[in-house]
């Protein structure tokens, strides 16, 4: 039975389901415990667990993240939250140098059942140094898992799944997700964490995006109905591994992609998404893939510039009308 | 004037040789017969010796790579050089003349850039559907798949300037989409089987139950396609579509043209209520207020020309979505002429002697046709 869950009641059902039903599963990060976390998700674990479970640690985010790398590496299963990728940038050596390497340096001796939970993206007026979206950075690591979850839905199962696995998780959580609401179904069976959902069936173009803009370009697509441009809406759900076989077969069904991203649009996960799926499905595009992201500088602090900044709705549209007319008789391929 | 040194043939299958390494390097004094590389053929490593004096000069072959007989591989200067500028290739294999005679060295295939502006999937369908992708692009710049597909579907015009005058008269739209259907049809491989079958105990009982003869051929051709489920399904390049229902278009003629109406799930549903949908669609043919939901999706098609008794047999398109077509003329003789066409990529002349076997039963005790299906 699904019940009407937001996105952080639904990552903090799955710590709370986890928790219990393991002992080595706890959490640890900024303000996790006594204040509930930044965005509420360990609301009321730390009265639930005591502190041994639910460790509020100082502002040190290598140094606890190292401390869940060396808990993991004993048999731990911890779920270390930064407050905001911003602040996972000083994380970095104990994410990319111990956590995505030690399994494959000890050849396979040390597991490394690590979560890592960073909410991030351009909310509200944040400024730049608090406006980022990092998954481009470790995209690029070998070794690392990366989850994207859209939905609280997604939320709750990549979660559960991120905690059960063996292997170094990264969930990337919007800011700007967490207060929406979705239906979650409790006991319901999820699918594989890295397999894309097709949210939308379409015929005249394919959107592929991923977390908050993924939400976006479903309601781009129901826009682009009204003109009688059927989109196809991917979310990918997770950046690493992707899964490309969902892509492809869209793709070679609709014969044009646009790829919808918050981040930076040099080099970023679109580039990659774009890179490969020309590369499988050439023989199948009837148009020049297309990438729609986000400009590349900081993100303004002004409210106006920032939202100028990263792709909106309207922009999608514009983007997918634009791919679709570019080659006349869209409609009637 | 520099001479290349060509990867020799050092056996009369020798193809390519791997080059092993290089035993002199660039700038390095040569003499006639000295050993400047090592080459490995399929037999064996052996020498490449120097046919005339001079000094080794780049650009060298890459040690560990495989070359094929005949190229070059190096080159001997007049003085010490690095490198040699190969503008203008000036036929090196002449230069040197070893024991065997050395190939010419064989035209790289690089199919030379089109300047074609179509698109990747619009090339693969041009060359599925046999469209001239350069045409249509010097006619109309960029090309995508709409217009390779506009083109695979347009007739070749009839020559109408050289007979008498003419005026050109529109055409319904409906004949229009019967001409596009039919000419989409075409591509499909299709063979006919006739047989010859008893229509007088359908006939005597479509007047006993009050229903009509083409509902009860429905009907029938229904039940059979059910008994041969691969009637059902229709061939597309990822597979066959097997659908789940028989739904039956019948050909009807009216006024404005052909149309099929269908009437959905023929075989499992009561008599009654198929005969009512029948005389619904029926109604609309008639007032012209046909929906595109009510002639689209058939499974299976039924063209009855009972009611011309001087046709005493015909074949009819198969149209796209269904593997086959029933087709039945000559009602007024003692046996009626069945003529199934069938997708040959689907179906074989077997299929449909048993199909055709299978409807001769029902027509032959047509009493199991009105019963409700279990």
């Amino acid at each position: 039975m699904a019940q009407e869950l937001l996105y952080w009641q639904a990552l903090n059902r799955a710590m709370d389901i986890e928790m219990e039903a393991d002992e080595s599963v706890f959490t640890l990060g900024e303000d996790v415990g006594l204040y509930g976390g930044t965005y509420r998700v360990t609301e009321g674990l730390y009265a639930k667990y005591g502190e041994w479970r639910v460790r509020d640690t100082p502002i040190s985010e290598n140094s606890f993240t190292g401390l869940g790398v060396g808990a993991a590496m004993a048999g731990m299963r911890p779920v270390v939250e930064i407050m905001t990728v911003n602040f996972m940038l000083l994380a970095l050596d104990s994410i990319i140098n111990a956590a995505a390497k030690i399994p494959f340096m000890s050849g396979g001796q040390f597991r490394m059942p690590l979560v890592v939970r960073v909410p991030g993206g351009v909310a509200r007026q944040l400024a730049a140094q608090h406006a980022q979206r990092l998954e481009h950075t470790i995209m690029n690591v070998p070794g690392l898992r990366i989850a994207v979850p859209a939905t609280p839905q997604d939320a709750y199962w990549q979660l559960r799944q991120a905690i059960a696995s063996d292997e170094p998780i990264i969930l990337l959580e919007h800011e700007l997700l967490y207060f929406g609401k979705g239906p979650v179904d409790l006991m319901a069976d999820p699918p594989p964490m890295h397999r894309a959902a097709v949210r939308r069936p379409g015929k005249d173009l394919t959107i592929i995006s991923y977390s908050r803009h993924a939400v976006l370009a479903e309601a781009a697509a129901v826009e682009l109905a009204k003109e009688g441009i059927e989109a196809e809406v991917i979310d990918l759900r997770s950046l690493r591994p992707i899964d490309w076989d969902t892509c492809a077969t869209s793709l070679e069904k609709t014969h044009r992609l646009l790829v919808v991203e918050e981040d930076c649009r040099f080099a970023g996960a679109g580039a990659e998404i774009a890179a490969t799926l020309a590369e499988r499905c050439f023989y199948s595009l009837d148009a020049p893939v297309r990438r729609l992201a986000g400009l590349d500088i900081p993100t303004p602090f002004n409210g106006t510039l920032e939202a100028q900044s990263i792709p909106q709705v309207a922009d999608i549209v514009a983007a997918a009308r634009n791919l679709c007319r570019s080659t006349p008789g869209a409609q009637a391929a | 004037m520099p001479l290349a040194i060509t990867m020799p043939a050092l056996s009369d299958t020798m193809n390519n040789g791997r080059l092993v390494k290089w035993t002199l390097r660039i700038g390095d004094k040569v003499s006639k017969g000295q050993t400047i590389a090592e080459i490995e053929t399929d037999k064996a490593v052996m020498e490449v010796e120097a046919f005339h004096d001079g000094y080794l000069a780049g650009p060298l072959a890459a040690v560990d790579s495989e070359i094929p007989v005949g190229q070059v591989i190096g080159y001997i200067a007049e003085s010490p050089v690095a490198e040699i500028a190969i503008a203008a290739p000036a036929a090196p294999a002449a230069a040197a003349a070893p024991a065997a005679p050395v190939p010419p060295i064989p035209p790289v295939a690089v199919p030379p850039a089109s300047g074609v502006r179509a698109s990747p999937y619009a090339r693969r369908l041009a060359q599925q559907l046999g469209v001239d992708v350069a045409d249509l692009s010097s006619r109309q710049g960029e090309v995508h798949a709409d217009a390779i597909l506009a083109a695979a579907r347009r007739a070749p015009a009839a020559d109408l300037d050289a007979g008498p005058p003419y005026r050109i008269e529109r055409v319904s739209s409906l004949r229009e989409s019967l001409a596009r259907t039919m000419a989409a049809s075409a591509a499909t491989p299709v063979f006919r089987v006739t047989a010859r079958l008893p229509l007088g105990p359908l006939k005597l009982t479509a007047k006993a139950a009050q229903v009509s003869l083409t509902l009860l051929l429905a009907r029938a051709s229904a039940l059979s396609v059910t008994a041969h489920p691969l009637f059902n399904a229709v061939y597309t390049p990822e597979g066959f579509a097997r659908r789940e229902r028989v739904d039956v278009g019948i050909a009807v003629d009216t006024a404005e043209g052909l149309i099929a109406p269908v009437l959905r799930d023929v075989a499992g549903r009561k008599l009654a209520d198929l005969a009512a949908d029948w005389a619904g669609l029926r109604d609309r043919v008639n007032s012209r207020r046909l929906v595109p939901e009510d002639y689209r999706g058939a499974t299976f098609y039924l063209s009855n020309l009972g009611q011309f008794p001087v046709v005493d047999s015909f074949d009819a398109v198969l149209p796209q979505g269904a593997a086959a077509i029933l087709c039945v003329a000559g009602a007024g003789a003692e046996r009626a002429s069945f003529t199934l066409g069938c997708d040959h990529r689907v179906l074989a002349g077997a299929d449909a002697a048993r199909f055709l076997q299978t409807l001769a039963e029902f027509l032959t005790d047509p009493g199991t046709l009105l019963g409700a299906p279990d």
